[in-house]
């Protein structure tokens, strides 16, 4: 794993390209599978989506169930890049780890002014819930989905009680990756999480951000020996301000106007 | 008369077909799919009269009888399906039998051709691959190995997704009725859908579905509806075809179907007839769109192997690069 600090940009890399590249094919593709899933069901001409200007072509089902093979070819072949690349490479950042519902509890409470957020490393409590959510969504979306592209071929009669049940748990399955991708984009609407946007898009996060909310990853980027890095952990953190709630945030600015980690 | 049909039966016909040279042998169409075992029906064009005289065709009549527990009863008042103000109900004209409604699942149309008066049996074709089961997506509808292709009424929200992608438009949907009440005032759904199930029922019983019988009742030997396995049906279509000099309608329509027309006059001048008339039916040429789908489907396994190979290498090299570095 390349993660490091770059003291030169004042900042850490917390994502490499690759993970950049699954990300977004991964983002992309399942977007593109909620709009094409979603023009599988009778509703963009029922609710005259088919009347908005350009749209028209929107109440053609098989351009949808073209649309929606292709999103879906690469939407599992990243989702079998990421098992193997990261499995063979024993990364288990994102896997939820014993605490984590406590700790998100603790989290959400502290957004509330209520407690503080608990310390954390490179991936928060509450990221790790929700990558084991949208993997389990995920993988059983690409589960049912072969099942109905089976179903598809010409010769294949699989049992109509499994078809009812796969058809319908991808339908209901959909709904729950819609809401995951609306509670992840949601998370933005607090100020606290905006400085992760910017890794996302170039990888790099910003230093004093990594020093205050996910602190155990600091430390441990720090053992790796960033002498000029270590030096600059006193300097004042004015640019923190919207994180308060966090354990040595801004919120405990008042009482150590230093942001020291408490 | 003896409703049951064996394989025995079956067979027998078969082999009768194939010693008259006609049967056997005959190439599989490119585009269909159906399974072996799977049965067909055949309607004879040149032999229909549409029941002259009758007051009712005898196939609309006995699918109508046999049927009549499983039409909806809706409740009322019935809903608009927002935002279209309207809704379709046609419990109030039941006794309509020259369309296919929730109520009436097979009907007789009759043209005018070369002075002479075409009659049109019109039910659901039973594809082999049909679109209206595959792209529903409450999987409401079912392709059994008999051919059969049943709407099961109980989870079918009346999306009426299966009507607009059947090259025909066969199935028919009555509105306040079904699953989708429970969902409302959500705009969900609009009722449920209705067409012929190819007496799914009987044929697990080997018994023909209730319009061949009723057909076969009235007119014996001659009657323009036989039903029975594939491979019989399109020996019996071919050898009809052959001897009167006409053409087969639904053998490679939409991927294939078993629902095989023959006929004297074109299909063409059939099809020309009814647009004229302003009517429903069409004999048009019919490819299957899911085909054009299917093209994708090894993606599915192609890619996703591609995928782990470059995992693994993108894995390996990152090793050695962390070994090489020290990290």
């Amino acid at each position: 794993m390349a993660e490091r600090i770059l003291p030169q940009e004042n900042a850490v890399l917390r994502h490499e390209r690759i993970e950049l590249l699954e990300h977004w094919l991964f983002a992309l593709s399942g977007l593109i599978l909620i709009f094409s899933g979603f023009g599988e069901l009778p509703m963009f001409k029922r609710f005259l989506v088919t009347e908005l200007p350009l749209m028209s072509w929107s109440g053609d089902y098989f351009l949808h169930l073209k649309i929606h093979y292709l999103a879906a070819v690469i939407f599992v072949s990243v989702a079998v890049f990421h098992l193997v690349y990261h499995g063979l490479l024993g990364h288990r950042g994102l896997i939820p780890k014993k605490g984590d519902l406590g700790a998100s509890g603790k989290t959400i409470l502290s957004f509330a002014g209520i407690g503080r957020e608990p310390k954390s490393g490179k991936y928060l409590p509450e990221q790790r819930l929700a990558y084991l959510y949208m993997a389990l969504v995920a993988g059983i979306l690409i589960a049912t989905g072969l099942i109905k592209v089976v179903k598809n071929l010409p010769g294949i009669y699989l049992p109509p009680g499994l078809i009812t049940v796969a058809t319908l748990t991808h339908t209901i399955a959909t709904v729950f990756f819609l809401l995951g991708v609306i509670a992840h984009l949601a998370a933005l609407v607090l100020k606290v999480n905006r400085p992760l946007v910017r890794p996302i898009f170039t990888g790099k996060v910003d230093l004093d951000y990594v020093r205050l909310r996910h602190t155990l990853w600091y430390d441990e980027l720090v053992a790796l020996g960033q002498p000029d890095v270590i030096a600059g952990e006193d300097e004042p953190l004015e640019a923190l301000a919207p994180l308060e709630g966090l354990e040595g945030g801004g919120g405990q600015a008042e009482e150590k106007p230093n942001g020291s980690k408490g | 008369m003896n409703d049951k049909i064996t394989r025995r039966n079956f067979l027998k016909a078969g082999a009768a077909l194939a010693i008259a040279g006609t049967g056997a042998g005959l190439p599989s169409p490119k585009e269909a799919f159906a399974k072996a075992g799977a049965y067909a029906t055949v309607i004879d064009l040149t032999r229909c009269d549409g029941c002259q005289g009758e007051g009712i065709p005898k196939c609309v009549e006995a699918c109508r009888v046999k049927n009549q527990g499983r039409f909806p009863e809706p409740v009322k008042p019935i809903r608009d399906l927002w935002p279209h103000k309207k809704h379709d109900d046609w419990s109030e004209k039941r006794e309509v039998i020259n369309t296919l409604t929730p109520y009436n699942w097979i009907t007789v149309e009759k043209i005018q051709e070369g002075g002479k008066d075409l009659f049109v049996p019109r039910r659901c074709f039973h594809c082999d691959n049909p679109p209206c089961a595959n792209l529903c997506p409450f999987g409401s509808l079912g392709k059994y190995e008999t051919a059969a292709v049943v709407i099961n009424p109980e989870i079918c929200m009346g999306g009426a997704k299966c009507k607009a992608v059947c090259p025909w438009q066969i199935p028919q949907r009555q509105s306040g009725v079904g699953l989708y009440l429970k969902f409302q005032p959500l705009p969900m759904g609009g009722g449920v859908m209705y067409k012929c199930d190819l007496c799914q029922d009987l044929i697990e019983k080997e018994k023909p579905p209730a319009c061949v019988a009723a057909c076969r009742s009235r007119l014996g030997e001659k009657t323009p509806l036989h039903f029975g396995p594939r491979k019989v049906m399109e020996g019996l279509a071919e050898t009809r075809r052959s001897e009167i000099g006409g053409a087969v309608y639904g053998k490679e329509e939409n991927g294939g179907t078993s629902t095989l027309y023959v006929s004297l006059v074109p299909f063409s001048t059939i099809s020309s007839r009814f647009k004229e008339a302003k009517g429903e039916i069409h004999f048009n040429p019919v490819s299957n769109r899911l085909s054009e789908t299917n093209r994708y489907a090894g993606a599915f396994l192609a890619a996703p192997v591609l995928a782990a190979f470059g995992a693994i290498g993108l894995a390996v090299r990152e090793k050695r690069a962390e070994k090489k570095g020290g990290r």
